[in-house]
């Protein structure tokens, strides 16, 4: 037996003997890492800390039939025969609570620790055993979510880097498995550091990195033979036979969101419970939310992050409303998001084929039927091309560097503050930090005061030394933030999102129309128009409110108006005899316009009902989808698209938007519950 | 410990709703319940005094002698309305409290005792005292929600302390109170559990009832009783069908519902399509 | 009808009240001879800011055109006083429910800036509209697809889409 120190030969291959498994763990721990691996535990396969291969699930399977999981004794030797369990390896990587920032004030001197931000130098480095082919491809789908976006998560890259894959290529095909149909297993192909396949008498073992060769040298091994090889590899090819392709994926995503109306998800929404079960055992969710925590005289407050769904009441939740109450558009978000456009965000398939959602629903839905009733493939398509195919090897994950985020959090001055109705206030805040006061006009901020919440609120103006916020009292965090007076601090991140783009009205007839608190948004825009007056044509405002005394900026829209810069044409929904001004709804302020509309560029913000009613009479005038813009309000919690509350269809509206055209917006724009 | 820093913040203001910086008075009264919602207050030992320093408590008569009949900032109030001396007091204290909080199953959703109101009152009165003409009560047992209205309700059987105490903080700090409507099931899964249901073929409902517990029961192993009640979106239906198909009959069904909420109608929906 | 004095203009006929009705988005699609019918029957009047044209639940003896100005129309609430619900903007029709059972004002219409109107009398109108089945063809439509657009107008008021509420009792 020769020792074979194959460091640096990734892509060798060879054969450990059965009862060297404990010598790997071993090797595994060395350094002071943590082996996390399957046994059985509370009656099911569950993951957990390994210290020897006792702990292993040594002869016992798991059948997995949707809505239940049953262990079964099958009294052999062999390690690795069951599918997964309800966990999956982001418990670790992506932990449920994760502590976001700690203010503390106890002895007079606050202080604030952004933990997400600056995670933990020592998280301690752990190995993952028995790694399976669809594990690593969600793994792999995180990274790409969570790692490789504009905003990376730094708490994730922490936890994800320095971990051992070791990976375990399934030789038995769980009753809920699909991952032949995902496209990402059952083999093993890459994405790992070692690579086992169990074989009677032992493992084959393939090396991926050379830290994976580090672990090997050291254990008497020999290199595989062919036999043994060819062994392994039967195995994985019975278990892509047993496991057949239940669901054809060929053109998948298009069919999908083109079923925004299909019947079928109200029937699905008589059986789903929505629980959230199968979003929290699911390995590529990643929506969470941000909770406040403070002690009873507030002395310390604290933020946390944990794992949310779009399955619960509050995940579509604003001030004013909620985008998705009914069940039935709860579960068509999720399974068009996983399934569809998922794709046009990330590259790839959000779902790895593992499972999970099928065998771990309470009530035993089965993916794979809903999406053969809701969007079924053509006659023709049997065999489909893999979802995931695209995605490329492990990529490297950037550094964690200890600096500021994108947009740290910044100290801002209240300058001045102005009641501009019952309950909205406009303040005026200094600071010098010059991102904010170059900002784009439409981008946002999210305001927060220690153990508050952070809204998003719209930038309402542009100073030399700050910008201004007009924010309405929704609900405690906004009133506190309302109540802020001259002097008092208020901490700000931003500014977010894409803003309206200006360079389109150059040259051409500009059409504002919006209502009630929606012309804060607008008002830099304004700003930015009046500015540069001489290059654009036709500047019209139509502004509704509810009543007189619910418009913004009356001062200055008087002002505006007698100045005669642009027009404007003011509306409210009904006045006392005080009034007389126009009294009827923003839409029939241009419906009847004789005008030829083409070569206008719109600008709209407002409740969605009302920017539908305006882009339909927009639309009579002859205004085309590219030149209409308008600004939408969805439940954020991040403002980064990070914690995917405000999807809608393929967009993240903080971070693509929250300005669309409704060109890009398409269909996504006034479908009900999406 | 890395401090950033910023300049001091200035202290959480008081909620704006309330006019004077005094201490906000407090009020814990009882209806028809068993007690241990408001002895869930006094076993939050590490944070009475807090609380007590915090709060004015000018009405709990479990805990102390002094009387009220209001006004109060915050009224808590535990128990079911059964009688028809509680149906005029309710309304009177409603009168009194500026917030009204319902607090425990039987506030919420009438209580164990909710079970009368699926029976034949007078035969249960008739074959259990051997005067009935003696009890005076109401037919049925209901939440205060059916009575007044309800300006915050915290559920269980009985109620979380944790929730307790988040809902008296934001209401000191101003800030919403952090009660999640969502299934006992994300906590679960959160804390790590192994679903009963899927893994051990027991009963439990928490599918389809609300967290707020810390999902006790499923980590010991235990179906959950429903004792928070029934979540908002409760798809009851599809879960006792679940049950059926998995052989339970239609009595043992009914059973499960039949417990601490069975007053809340997601919940009473399947004991009368059962019975 | 004995409150209002309506400043008549010089009365000849046609061809003035002929252009603003082309002008106008209400009667700017009839057929040249159509609205040259309706022309004859109107005749242009002016009103002051404050003016009243109709009361809420009088018999309404006027159908109008605004030309320029605004007309604001009021209902009655008792606890709360005159309530402006919609106003009319020039191009559009008030007083409709001449031409529509039971002849009868839905609302007070009250000129919110001066105001210059094409007016039609109710009686002589109806019964040119009965025995002329060119105009009635002509202006039906167009007099319902005005009051179509003010229904669709009236549910989104009645969404009431601007509302804030406290959405909160903390």
């Amino acid at each position: 037996m020769v020792a074979a120190n194959p460091a640096g030969d990734a892509g060798e291959t060879y054969f450990l003997r059965r009862e060297l498994v404990n010598e790997l763990i071993q090797a595994l721990a060395t350094d002071d890492r943590e082996v996390i691996g399957p046994r059985v535990e509370d009656g099911t396969i569950r993951l957990g800390p390994v210290s020897s291969a006792v702990d292993l699930p040594r002869g016992v399977g798991l059948d997995n039939a949707p809505g239940k999981a049953r262990l079964v004794e099958r009294g052999d030797d062999r390690l690795f025969d069951q599918p997964v369990g309800p966990d999956s390896w982001k418990r670790w990587t992506f932990p449920p609570r994760v502590t976001q920032a700690v203010w503390t004030d106890g002895d007079g001197t606050p202080a604030i620790e952004r933990r997400l931000e600056n995670p933990p130098r020592q998280i301690t480095k752990k190995a993952f055993l028995g790694v399976r082919a669809c594990e690593i491809a969600a793994l792999r789908v995180h990274d790409r979510v969570l790692a490789q976006g504009p905003t990376p998560d730094r708490d994730y890259a922490a936890r994800r880097r320095d971990n051992l894959i070791v990976a375990v290529e399934c030789a038995v095909a769980g009753g809920t498995c699909f991952c032949a149909s995902m496209g990402t297993g059952p083999e093993v192909r890459d994405g790992f550091d070692l690579a086992l396949s169990e074989i009677d008498d032992g493992f084959v073992v393939r090396v991926g990195t050379p830290a994976g060769a580090a672990v090997l040298a050291g254990l008497p091994v020999n290199p595989a033979t062919d036999a043994q090889f060819e062994h392994a590899q039967a195995s994985a090819a019975r278990v892509r036979e047993q496991m057949g392709v239940t669901l054809p994926t060929d053109g998948l995503p298009e069919r999908l969101i083109a079923a925004a109306d299909s019947p079928r998800w109200a029937e699905i929404a008589e059986r789903c419970i929505a629980c959230t079960n199968c979003t929290l055992v699911c390995p590529t969710c990643f929506c969470t939310s941000v909770g406040q925590r403070s002690d009873l005289d507030g002395q310390a407050a604290s933020s946390e992050r944990t794992w949310d769904s779009c399955f619960t009441l509050d995940f579509a939740r604003v001030a004013g409303g909620n985008f998705r109450t009914r069940v039935s558009d709860r579960y068509r978000q999720w399974l068009t998001h996983k399934f569809g456009t998922w794709t046009t965000q990330f590259g790839s398939s959000g779902c790895v084929g593992c499972g999970r959602c099928i065998t771990w629903c309470p009530v035993g839905i089965d993916v794979r039927d809903e999406l053969m009733a809701v969007a079924p493939p053509p006659e023709a398509a049997v065999v489909a091309r893999p979802m995931i195919e695209a995605l490329p090897v492990v990529a490297p994950l950037p550094p964690v560097r200890h600096e500021q985020h994108g947009t740290p959090p910044v100290k801002t001055t209240v300058v001045d503050t102005h009641r501009e109705t019952h309950d909205t206030v406009t303040l005026r805040l200094r600071t010098d930090y010059q991102p904010l006061i170059n900002g784009k006009p439409g981008q946002f901020v999210m305001p927060s005061l220690p153990a508050g919440a952070s809204p998003a609120i719209s930038i309402s103006r542009f100073h030399n030394d700050g910008f201004s916020l007009t924010v309405r009292a929704a609900g405690a965090s906004t009133a506190r933030i309302c109540a802020l007076e001259r002097g008092e601090t208020l901490t700000v991140r931003g500014p977010m999102g894409r803003g309206w783009p200006v360079e389109q009205a150059l040259g051409r007839d500009v059409m504002v129309i919006t209502g009630g608190i929606g012309l804060a948004p607008l008002r830099p825009l304004l700003d930015w128009l009046i500015a540069n007056r001489d290059h654009i044509a036709r500047i019209q405002l139509s502004y509704g409110a509810r009543t007189p005394g619910d418009r913004l900026y009356t001062a200055e829209l008087d002002t505006l108006l007698l100045s005669g810069v642009i027009d404007i044409a003011q509306t409210v929904d009904r006045a006392g005899p005080e009034w007389l001004g126009r009294v009827g709804v923003v839409t029939q302020v241009i419906d009847r316009i004789m005008c030829s509309c083409d070569k206008t560029t719109a600008f709209i913000c407002g409740p969605e009902r009302m920017m539908q009613a305006t882009v339909d009479v927009l639309h009579e005038r002859g205004v085309p989808d590219e030149r209409i813009w308008v600004t939408l309000e969805r439940h954020m919690d991040c403002g980064v698209g990070l914690c995917g509350h405000c999807q809608l269809g393929r967009f993240f509206v903080c971070k693509d938007g929250p300005v669309f055209s409704l060109a890009e917006l398409g269909p996504a724009f006034g479908i009900e519950g999406l | 410990m890395s401090v950033t820093g910023i300049a001091p913040h200035p202290r959480p203001q008081p909620n704006p709703r309330w006019a004077t910086p005094r201490r906000p008075r407090v009020g814990v009264v009882k209806f028809s319940s068993c007690d241990g919602c408001q002895l869930t207050l006094l076993d939050m030992e590490d944070e009475l005094l807090a609380i007590a320093e915090r709060f004015d408590i000018v009405e709990f008569a479990e805990a102390t002698s002094n009387r009220s009949h209001g006004p109060f900032d915050v009224l808590f109030v535990e128990g079911s309305v059964s009688t028809d001396e509680q149906a005029e007091e309710i309304v009177q204290l409603r009168r009194q409290a500026t917030t009204l909080v319902a607090i425990g199953a039987c506030a919420t959703s009438g209580g164990i005792q909710a079970l009368r109101n699926l029976g034949d009152d007078d035969a249960f009165r008739n074959s259990v005292y051997p005067r009935p003409e003696w009890i005076a009560a109401l037919p049925t047992s209901k939440p205060v929600s059916d009575y007044v209205a309800v300006d915050a309700e915290l559920y269980g059987c009985p109620i979380s302390g944790r929730q307790l105490l988040e809902l008296l903080t934001s209401l000191t700090v101003g800030r919403r109170p952090q009660l999640p409507d969502e299934a006992v099931c994300a906590e679960c899964k959160r804390l790590g559990n192994t679903c009963v249901l899927v893994a051990g073929g027991e009963s439990c409902l928490g599918p389809v009832t609300r967290t707020g517990c810390g999902a006790l029961c499923p980590s010991f192993d235990r179906g959950c009783y429903g004792c928070f009640g029934p979540r908002e979106a409760a798809n009851t239906v599809s879960l006792a069908n679940w049950f059926g198909e998995q052989g339970k009959g239609g009595s043992e069904v009914a059973r499960e519902f039949a417990k601490f909420n069975v007053g809340a109608p997601a919940f009473r929906k399947i004991v009368e399509r059962e019975r | 009808m004995e409150e209002m004095s309506l400043t008549e203009t010089a009365s000849s006929q046609t061809p003035p009240l002929d252009d603003n009705l082309a002008a106008a988005w209400l009667t700017y699609s009839l057929s040249t001879a159509t609205r040259g019918k309706l022309a004859r029957m109107g005749r242009l009047a002016t009103l002051v800011t404050g003016e009243v044209l109709m009361r809420e639940g009088d018999p309404s003896d006027h159908l109008a055109i605004v030309l320029e100005g605004r007309i604001g129309l009021r209902v009655r609430v008792p606890e709360r006083g005159p309530i402006t619900i919609l106003t009319v903007e020039p191009g559009d029709v008030v007083g409709w429910s001449a031409v529509v059972p039971p002849y009868r004002a839905t609302s007070t219409a009250v000129a919110l800036a001066p105001t210059e109107l094409a007016l039609f009398d109710g009686p002589p109108l109806r019964e040119a509209l009965a025995s002329d089945a060119e105009l009635a063809a002509g202006l039906y439509p167009v007099i319902l697809s005005a009051v179509s657009r003010r229904l669709e107008g009236t549910r989104l008021q009645l969404l009431d889409l601007f509302s804030q509420r406290w959405v909160e009792p903390w």
